[in-house]
C-alpha cells in the first residue's frame, strides 16, 4: 500500500466533508479561470472589433477621447459635430485612402416608448467598414430606407419591407436586417448619412470621420500632417480607443480579480479548516501510526497528500465546470456589462487551465502545511490515551 | 532484553507535577511474558509507554538490548519501534477505510520493509483471519478486530509485543481467544508485556508486576 492509496482512502472516509471542500475549491478555481479567460477574451475581442471597423483613426471635434470611445462602440451622444466639408479636405491628403462619416444620435420612439440608437453611415462603405456583417436583404439604397440591427428587428418582429415611423411623419422602409453579431451593433438602426443628418437637423454635421490610410505604416505621419493642417479637430487612433476602453475595463478587471481573490482566500481557509478538523478527529489514529512506526515526516506526508488530492480534484472540477458553463457565465456577464465585444469571450485555453490547476495545487499545499505540521506533532502516546 | 534502572517519570498537570513512576528497576528478559497490573493512576500505562519507546523517562536509564534508549533522538526511537516492538491497543485503532489486509500491512508502509502476500496470509492465518482479509473493520466483531491488531503488530517481525489492556473492550469469550493467541506468540519465542486490570488474565503470564503509586510492589 502506498501513501497515495492511504490518503485517498482517508478522504473517502469523510465523503460529505471532502465533497464540500472539493466544491469550495472548484468554485474558486472556476471563478478564477472564468475571470482570467473573460479578461483575455475581452481584450482580444476588443482589439479584433476595432480592427474590423476597417478604419485606422477617427477624426472628431476637439474633446475627450473617452467620449469618442464610448460613441464608437456604445452609442453615446456628444453635443459637438464636425462639419462634413472636412471630409473633402481629408480626402485630399495623398496618404488617405478612405474617409467615411458617422453620425450617431438617439431617436425617440414614442410608439414603442423607448429611445432608439441611430448610426448614420455612408452605405457604400459598409462592406469595407464592417466586413464581418451578414445582412438579410440589402443595405439602404434610397434615402428612406433603413438597415435594422438584429436586436431591434427581433424585438419589433420586423421583416424586410416593413415600415418604421418616427415623430409622426418620418417613415422608413426596412431594406435589410443585420444578423446577430453579439455586439452593440445589434441595437442600432443604420440610416444613410444624408438621411440621418436630415432627421437630426444637422445637414452638415457628423459625429466623426473614420479614416483609412493607404499604408498602415504611415498612420503616425498622416495623423501629424492632418492635425497640423486642419484646425479644430482631434484625431483618435484605434490603438488609443483600445487603450481608453481597456483602461475603462481595467477597473472592472481589478474588481473581478478581487472577487476571485476573496473566493480563493475563503476556499483556502475552508481547506485548512476541513483538514485540521480531520486531523483533530484522528488524533488517536495518528498516534497509533506514530506508535507502529510512522515518523513525523510520514504523518506530514500523509496529510499533505490528502490535501493535494482534494485540491487537485477541486481544481479539475472547477476548470471542467467553468469550461462546461462558459456559455452561461458569458451570457450573464453580457447581461450586466454595458459593453462586451462580439465573439466568444470565455474559451478553453489549456495553458490557462494548467496554470489554474497549478495555482489550486499550490493553494492546497499551502493550506495543508499547518494541519500537516499539527498532525506530525501528535505524540504516539495519544494512541494509548484515546 | 529490556532494562530499566531508576526510571522516574514526572509530567506537569496544570500547575502541579505528577510523579507517574518513581524509581522503577526492572529487567525484562527475551521471551518472557510479563503482566503489569495496578489500579488506575498506578503508572502501569506510563511504564508501558516507556518500555515501548513512546515516551522518555524523566530520570533513570532505559536500555534495549544493551543500548541506551532513554536519551535517544526521536528519529532513532522511531526506527527502534519499527524494528523491535509491536503494539496492541485497547481501542484496536484499525483504520476504518482500509481492509483487514491493508490494516495489517500498514506498518510496512512506514518501515519500507517488503513482505510477500504469502507471508502476510500466513500471519493472518495464525490469528484465524484468513477468510476475512477483504473485509473492512466495521464488518468484524471486537475479538476479530483485536486479532487484526495483533496481526498488524506481528507484521514487522518484532521481538516484543506490548499490549495495553488488549481484552479491555472484549467479552470473556473473545478475551480468552486473545489471551490464547498471546500465549501462542509467547510459545513461539516472542516477549509479551501486557497491561491489564484483570488479575485472572494477568495470572496467565510468567510474571506479574504490580504497580502502586508509581512504584513496583
Amino acid at each position: 500500500m502506498a501513501f497515495f492509496k492511504l490518503a485517498s482512502k482517508n478522504i473517502l472516509r469523510h465523503k460529505i466533508r471532502s465533497f464540500l471542500t472539493v466544491i469550495g475549491i472548484a468554485t474558486s478555481v472556476a471563478v478564477l479561470f472564468s475571470i482570467i479567460s473573460f479578461n483575455r477574451g475581452f481584450e482580444k475581442g476588443l482589439s479584433l472589433e476595432l480592427e474590423r471597423t476597417g478604419i485606422h483613426f477617427l477624426v472628431v471635434p476637439s474633446g475627450c477621447p473617452h467620449e469618442v470611445a464610448s460613441l464608437v462602440l456604445h452609442g453615446s451622444v456628444i453635443p459637438k459635430y464636425l462639419d462634413i466639408s472636412i471630409r473633402d479636405r481629408l480626402a485630399e491628403f495623398p496618404s488617405v485612402a478612405l474617409v467615411s462619416p458617422f453620425l450617431v444620435f438617439q431617436l425617440p420612439n414614442p410608439e414603442k416608448k423607448r429611445i432608439d440608437l441611430v448610426s448614420g453611415m455612408e452605405m457604400a462603405h459598409i462592406k469595407k467598414l464592417k466586413p464581418g456583417w451578414a445582412i438579410e436583404g440589402a443595405v439602404p439604397a434610397a434615402e428612406d430606407e433603413v438597415l435594422v440591427g438584429s436586436e431591434i428587428a427581433g424585438h419589433d418582429r420586423l421583416k424586410i419591407g416593413d415600415q418604421l415611423t418616427y415623430q409622426g411623419n418620418r417613415t422608413f422602409r426596412v431594406s435589410g436586417i443585420l444578423e446577430k453579431t453579439g455586439s452593440q451593433d445589434d441595437a442600432f438602426l443604420y440610416l444613410p448619412i444624408a438621411t440621418a443628418q436630415a432627421v437630426l437637423g444637422k445637414e452638415k454635421g457628423v459625429t466623426a470621420l473614420g479614416v483609412r490610410v493607404a499604408n498602415p505604416e504611415t498612420i503616425n505621419a498622416a495623423v501629424e500632417e492632418i492635425s497640423a493642417k486642419i484646425p479644430g479637430i482631434q484625431i483618435i487612433t484605434m490603438s488609443q480607443v483600445l487603450n481608453s476602453l481597456s483602461s475603462l475595463a481595467g477597473s472592472a478587471k481589478v474588481l473581478s480579480l478581487s472577487i476571485a481573490a476573496v473566493a480563493i482566500l475563503i476556499s483556502a481557509v475552508g481547506i485548512m479548516n476541513s483538514i485540521l478538523m480531520a486531523v483533530f478527529e484522528r488524533t488517536g489514529e495518528i498516534g497509533m501510526m506514530r506508535a507502529i512506526g510512522a515518523s513525523r515526516s510520514d504523518v506530514f506526508r500523509i496529510i499533505l497528500v490528502e490535501t493535494t488530492l482534494i485540491t487537485a480534484l477541486g481544481g479539475l472540477t472547477g476548470i471542467v465546470s467553468a469550461a462546461a458553463g462558459s456559455g452561461i457565465i458569458e451570457a450573464l456577464v453580457r447581461k450586466f456589462m454595458p459593453y462586451v465585444p462580439s465573439g466568444k469571450m470565455i474559451g478553453f485555453d489549456p495553458g490557462l487551465a494548467g496554470l489554474c490547476l497549478l495555482f489550486s495545487l499550490a493553494l492546497g499545499i499551502a493550506s495543508g502545511l499547518y494541519p500537516a505540521w499539527k498532525a506530525a506533532r501528535i505524540h504516539p502516546i495519544e494512541a494509548i490515551k484515546a | 532484553m529490556i532494562e530499566l534502572d531508576g526510571v522516574e517519570k514526572v509530567y506537569p498537570r496544570g500547575s502541579e507535577l505528577v510523579h507517574a513512576l518513581r524509581g522503577i528497576d526492572l529487567v525484562l528478559s527475551k521471551g518472557e511474558f510479563v503482566s503489569i497490573i495496578g489500579h488506575s493512576g498506578s503508572g502501569k500505562t506510563t511504564l508501558l509507554q516507556i518500555i515501548g519507546c513512546l515516551d522518555k523517562p524523566t530520570r533513570g536509564s532505559l536500555k534495549i538490548d544493551g543500548i541506551e534508549a532513554g536519551t535517544m533522538r526521536e528519529a532513532r526511537l522511531v526506527e527502534l519501534r519499527r524494528e523491535k516492538i509491536g503494539f496492541v491497543f485497547q481501542q484496536f485503532h484499525l483504520l476504518p477505510g482500509l481492509s483487514v489486509y491493508e490494516n495489517v500491512t500498514l506498518p510496512l508502509l512506514f518501515s519500507r520493509k517488503k513482505k510477500t502476500e504469502k507471508e502476510i496470509m500466513t500471519i493472518l492465518e495464525s490469528v484465524g483471519l484468513r477468510e476475512r482479509v477483504r473485509h473492512n473493520p466495521n464488518q468484524l466483531s471486537g475479538g476479530e478486530m483485536q486479532r487484526v491488531a495483533i496481526a498488524r503488530a506481528l507484521v514487522g517481525d518484532p521481538e516484543i509485543i506490548l499490549a495495553d489492556e488488549p481484552t479491555g473492550n472484549l467479552d470473556s469469550e473473545n478475551s480468552n481467544t486473545i489471551m490464547a493467541l498471546l500465549e501462542s506468540l509467547h510459545a513461539r519465542g516472542l516477549s509479551i508485556v501486557m497491561v491489564t486490570h484483570n488479575r485472572d488474565l494477568a495470572g496467565k503470564a510468567q510474571r506479574i508486576i504490580e504497580l502502586k503509586d508509581g512504584r513496583i510492589q
